[in-house]
């Protein structure tokens, strides 16, 4: 393993601490929980949205938390979801009279965690609604998994809600837009290379110089097929193939288009991506109304790349173009 | 020894087991998860460990609600609920009992195997650790109603259940994961152990040779 790291087992909690330091006052951190909030955070005027999920998927969750986004971040340790303990503590400390809510995305770990914190805090009165986001096209559904795995399409339902929340709307009304965002939203991802969890200090998996994991899942899950590597044109047909028929996107749909960079690939290779992405979509009648290249869901170092596509309507293309402020990335 | 004696010696075996074994539970989630079981475990079960002493060992019901709060509110990824659960549950049917029969025992365990079920939506088969856990039950329900069960303070059964266990947790190697992570591995997943078996299956080992000692 070669990375920068003290201790494997503290991480997280040293990057977290770096987090805070760099936020300048605007995030506040609680070591106890992995907690990571809104210094101005509750606000009783508006919802709290918290997500707990795994670390290692930075900037995912704990860098994107502020105003717009999300209000806390109470992250279990590198893809592992938090313990229970860390949901129901954050949940009472950014308890807010117009309710919580939960983003939660769909992995076994996470469920049980937030389904059980969830219990907990509505014993205390606490008012807690559910978000489980499923937009990976790679996992079938079927009756023994818990489905499809929540992966980059997360992004646009806190992006929607945040901006909506903000905004004063009720937890009623969030809930329905972000069901709304996930009901539109779909990815896949291709891995070119493993990663490896600090703790475990190895790869998570081998995969040959010229592999490629189509359908990889952001814990380095295999997906739907390992294959050679073919040429980029050749990968976002893989990815366009898997994604457009799902929804399906049609013809005169309009679209925000994401490009997410899993954590080891050049922010240029994104982009010659996103080019040609954007290229076929728009001659399969398709618009791309607003674009996202970057990384904004990633599995520690691994290269690769995943596609999103969200379907917009004039609701949810309002609240894509609200402002949001996270410290960290202020220019 | 009284029933709750007996619990805390199990509690502190269990816990001892765990901590010592993080390593090795973390190697056999390497295989098809992420390898990090044994340090979600140890999470829990250190604070076990530490704090056995101060837990209120009035009744049975209370010290094993107790462990199941600690292993819940501690432990992340899918083993805090899971095991949470199954000490919440166990706690639930114990009650406030101080003495146990060997049929109480056996329902308290079963009322265990219930909770893993229905908060992982698990069955039997499908590659967890109910697939050591249920058949080691089985052992020791067995052992407990041969007729030299009392005379040995089921010393004979325990390791009966130890042995089912390990037996078993072997056993899930040709089986295809169905729940957890290691199910989005499909094939991938044959040919090794099932790392929440195999961990069931050490734990039982040890609790056999500790209550051995115990009641020799």
């Amino acid at each position: 393993m070669k990375k920068f790291v003290n201790d494997p087992r503290q991480f997280v909690p040293e990057m977290l601490e770096g987090i805070y330091l760099a936020s300048g006052g605007a995030l506040k951190y609680e070591p106890k929980y992995n907690l990571i909030y809104r210094a101005d955070a509750p606000n009783p005027n508006k919802v709290s949205i918290i997500q707990g999920s795994g670390s290692g998927h930075e900037p995912a969750h704990t860098m994107i938390v502020g105003k717009g986004m999300l209000d806390a971040a109470c992250p279990g340790d590198v893809f592992a979801g938090p313990p229970v303990e860390f949901v129901y503590e954050t949940t009472k400390l950014l308890n807010s009279p117009k309710g919580v809510l939960h983003i939660v995305n769909n992995y076994t770990g996470d469920r049980l965690a937030f389904e059980q914190g969830r219990e907990m805090c509505e014993a205390d009165d606490i008012k807690v609604e559910t978000l489980l986001v499923n937009d990976d096209v790679a996992v079938k559904d079927s009756t023994w998994t818990v489905g499809r795995r929540g992966v980059a399409g997360n992004f646009f339902v806190i992006k929607a809600v945040g901006a909506a929340a903000e905004k004063g709307a009720s937890l009623e009304e969030l809930v329905r837009i972000g069901n709304d965002v996930i009901a539109n939203v779909r990815t896949l991802g291709i891995a070119l290379s493993s990663c490896t969890p600090p703790v475990k200090g190895s790869p998570l998996f081998e995969i040959a110089d010229d592999e490629m994991e189509v359908g990889i899942g952001i814990h380095g899950e295999p997906g739907r097929q390992r294959t050679k590597i073919v040429s980029a044109n050749e990968i976002v047909d893989l990815f366009l193939n898997a994604v457009v028929p799902d929804l399906p996107f049609k013809s005169g749909d309009e679209v925000a288009l994401m490009i997410n960079g899993l954590g080891g690939t050049t922010i240029g290779e994104l982009y010659l991506l996103y080019g040609i992405a954007h290229k076929k979509l728009e001659s399969q009648g398709i618009k791309v109304f607003r674009s996202y290249v970057n990384e904004y869901c990633t599995s520690l170092e691994m290269a690769g790349a995943s596609l999103t596509l969200l379907k917009v309507n004039n609701e949810i293309k309002g609240l894509l173009n609200e402002p949001a402020e996270v410290s960290i990335r202020v220019f | 020894m009284t029933a709750t004696e007996d619990l805390d010696l199990i509690l502190k075996t269990m816990a001892n087991t765990i901590v010592a074994n993080t390593d090795y539970f973390c190697e056999l989630d390497q295989v098809v998860g992420d390898g990090d079981f044994g340090y979600s475990l140890r999470s829990g079960f250190e604070v076990v460990q530490a704090e056995l002493e101060t837990f209120d060992h009035s009744n049975v019901g209370a010290l094993l609600k107790k462990v199941g709060f600690v292993i819940s509110s501690k432990v992340g990824g899918s083993s805090g609920p899971i095991w949470g659960t199954a000490f919440l549950r166990a706690a639930k049917e114990a009650g406030e009992r101080i003495d146990i029969s060997h049929e109480e025992v056996i329902a308290i365990l079963r009322a265990a195997v219930t909770g893993i079920m229905d908060r992982g939506g698990a069955s039997l088969g499908e590659k967890t650790l109910l697939d050591a856990l249920v058949p080691a039950i089985d052992a020791l329900e067995t052992g407990l109603a041969q007729p030299g069960a009392a005379a040995d303070h089921g010393t004979a059964a325990i390791q009966a259940a130890a042995d089912a266990a390990v037996t078993a947790a072997e056993a899930t190697k040709p089986m295809l994961a169905m729940r957890g992570r290691a199910a989005y591995t499909g094939e991938r997943s044959i040919g090794s152990v099932d790392a929440g078996a195999t961990a069931v299956g050490v734990i039982l080992q040890s609790i056999s040779g500790a209550w051995r000692e115990a009641h020799a």
